[in-house]
């Protein structure tokens, strides 16, 4: 019985995903015709433009390059050859660096896998962490300086503290360096010790938000009656706390956690990249965008926009399978 | 709830419950100071774009600075200290500008961007919500499936791309923030509404033959109003933010001096003038966090069960 609804759920997920995928495609579709697709940027255009403007005849060199681009046929068709395109592989040709949008991807997105995961986990453990310790003691000191420092945290502008972090650490006391290197390998201690910034920039306001999260999760837990129970039967504290209050209050935040994953993709890591120099896929589009480069922005969002349907997708189904309770209509 | 209003309307009755949370006075107060300052503060600073490089780098009043210069009777470098004057009270940056002109100027930018996308994100939200419970069943689906999905659109991504083809203008930011902000709010005002749609005084305006349109505007939006108030304060900070955040990587309007523009202006030069990127992230910090505070008052100002 339960297997079978949660075939249909998932079912039914996978049917939104296509529905949502499809949005995305037609919304990037339409701006990539609207805008200067191969307009103004084109060299070849430019040329055109420049002949067009000392009064020659350019409409056969027109109708041949929109002929060579498909633009000639039906919008329906253009769409077509357009997601099927992006489904082979084919995602364009970057003018800015000169080669395929495919391997300018590739060789960029572990920049900001790093930066992502690392600023989860590092916002995951201390959140948890600070949010217990603040329930356990409430009102205590603890308490007090947890709270304060969340509202801050939540308050704090990220890409501000990021600058500030950079004028104080990098600029006044010179112990990390204003900039990233790449030179250095991913998987390195010096890597780690480079990224110790960037991930407190963009761990920090997440920090703050599971800290609050656990802490009214937990003391909500707190009160209720199997708690009691389980200290009436004498079991020792921690066991009281560690099993059966924080079970109950940290379920719900695998899904939060895993919402900000998806959010922080755009966001927070697209500034973070930019402060630091990070030369992930946020540092690349931004670039693209002052240099013209329209495929590499267009390809960008839609990359981002899948990996947030696939995460969320993900996120609900793990949450049935982790809750038994929770049914989604 | 013993405490009695004899007479006062209920606009004044909130007043009293919102005025004992501290913390939202302080905002009301910050936030009222920032409205001054937008209003007219700009007829008592300097020109905030007005370029003067004889006085680049000034640090602010209390604060000095060294600077090598050149000194042409030595031909030599040599070290002059350099105080913050009254003048530029807040100093000024790389170009000469004065800072304090420069913030002033983005309060203005920032106040005009949170009032009026969310004035359109709101509206557009409340519409929305209120609609879709009212008619329930398949209208209700079909809108809320379609408000789930926006929820998941990576809007950032979208912003930057909308500004780079249609350029940067305020017009096109507060436009399309407003335009995809009203998620949050749909949702909240559909669920309240769902509660009100069962009440008898909607059953009675039912019976008594009043149609769709005016049953929602007349009966349904009335009762969610302080929602909305709520929904309102609470959403200013995120497209404040979200303008700064655009204007910080280069993507604001030009024409216009915001607190991103004085941040991306102020990182650009860490080294020489630390003050210029201090300035704009304290206004953005403290904004975010009256519009926060004022929010969470009114909320608990507004709902009957809690105390005050």
């Amino acid at each position: 019985m339960r297997k079978n609804w949660l075939r249909d759920y998932i079912i039914k997920r996978l049917f939104y995903v296509v529905i949502i995928a499809f949005g995305v495609l037609l919304v990037t579709f339409t701006l990539v015709r609207i805008g200067p697709s191969i307009g103004a940027t084109h060299p070849a255009d430019k040329y055109l433009a420049s002949m067009a403007a000392q009064g020659q005849d350019v409409s056969q060199a027109i109708a041949a390059i929109e002929a060579r681009y498909g633009l000639d046929k039906p919008l329906y068709e253009q769409f077509i050859n357009y997601a099927g395109n992006l489904a082979r592989g084919d995602w364009g040709w970057s003018l800015s660096t000169s080669m395929p949008v495919i391997e300018l991807i590739k060789t960029h997105w572990i920049y900001s896998a790093q930066l992502i995961i690392l600023s989860s986990i590092f916002a995951a453990g201390a959140g948890i962490l600070i949010g217990i310790l603040s329930a356990v003691r409430q009102y205590s000191k603890t308490d007090y300086i947890a709270t304060f420092f969340s509202f801050v945290g939540i308050s704090i502008p990220n890409f501000w503290l990021g600058v500030m972090l950079i004028l104080l650490f990098s600029v006044q006391l010179g112990v990390f360096r204003t900039y990233y290197d790449t030179g250095i390998p991913v998987f390195s201690l010096a890597n780690l010790r480079q990224l110790i910034l960037p991930v407190i920039t963009l761990g920090t306001g997440m920090t703050a938000g599971y800290t609050r999260y656990t802490r009214s999760a937990m003391l909500d837990n707190l009160r209720k009656d199997f708690v009691r129970t389980a200290r009436a039967k004498g079991l020792p504290e921690r066991t009281v706390i560690g099993k059966h209050v924080f079970r109950n209050a940290v379920l719900p935040l695998v899904t939060i956690i895993m919402f900000d994953l998806g959010a922080i993709v755009f966001g927070g890591a697209y500034l973070t990249e930019i402060i630091f120099g990070i030369p992930g896929l946020g540092q690349i589009s931004f670039n693209a965008i002052f240099a013209d480069d329209y495929a590499v922005v267009v390809t960008v969002v839609l990359i981002s926009a899948f990996l947030v349907l696939l995460i969320n997708l993900v996120t609900d189904v793990t949450y049935t399978y982790l809750d038994p309770r929770i049914k989604y209509d | 709830m013993t405490e009695r209003h004899n007479g006062s309307s209920l606009a004044r009755y909130y007043w009293e419950r919102a005025r004992k949370n501290r913390l939202a006075v302080a905002g009301l107060v910050f936030i009222i100071f920032l409205i001054l300052m937008g209003l007219i503060g700009p007829f008592f600073t300097a020109n905030p774009t007005a370029v003067n490089f004889e006085e680049k780098n000034r640090p602010p009043v209390g604060f000095a600075i060294e600077e090598s210069v050149y000194d042409f009777e030595t031909q030599q470098l040599v070290t002059k200290t350099i105080i913050g004057t009254a003048k530029h009270p807040l100093g000024t940056d790389n170009k000469g500008r004065d800072l304090l002109a420069m913030i002033v100027s983005g309060t203005r930018v920032s106040l005009m961007v949170g009032l009026f996308a969310t004035g359109i994100a709101v509206a557009l939200g409340t519409l929305i919500g209120v609609t879709s419970a009212y008619f329930g069943g398949l209208v209700d689906h079909v809108v809320m499936r379609f408000t789930d999905i926006m929820m998941t659109f990576p809007f950032f991504l979208i912003f930057v791309l909308i500004i780079f083809i249609f350029g940067p203008s305020l017009l096109i930011i507060v436009v399309v923030i407003g335009l995809t902000g009203w998620t949050g709010t749909a949702r909240l005002i559909r669920s309240e509404t769902l509660s009100l749609r069962t009440r008898e005084f909607i059953m009675a305006a039912k019976a008594l033959g009043a149609s769709d349109k005016r049953i929602i505007l007349t009966h349904l939006v009335p009762n969610v109003v302080s929602l909305i108030i709520v929904i309102a304060t609470l959403s200013i900070p995120g497209v404040i933010l979200a303008e700064a955040a655009l204007s910080f990587i280069g993507l604001g309007d030009p024409l216009v001096t915001s607190w991103g523009m004085v941040l991306r202006a102020g990182q650009q030069n860490l080294g020489t003038a630390w003050w210029v990127a201090i300035a704009p992230g304290i206004m953005l910090f403290f904004t975010v966090l009256a519009f926060n505070f004022m929010g969470d008052g009114l909320r608990d100002a507004f709902d009957p069960r809690s105390a005050v």
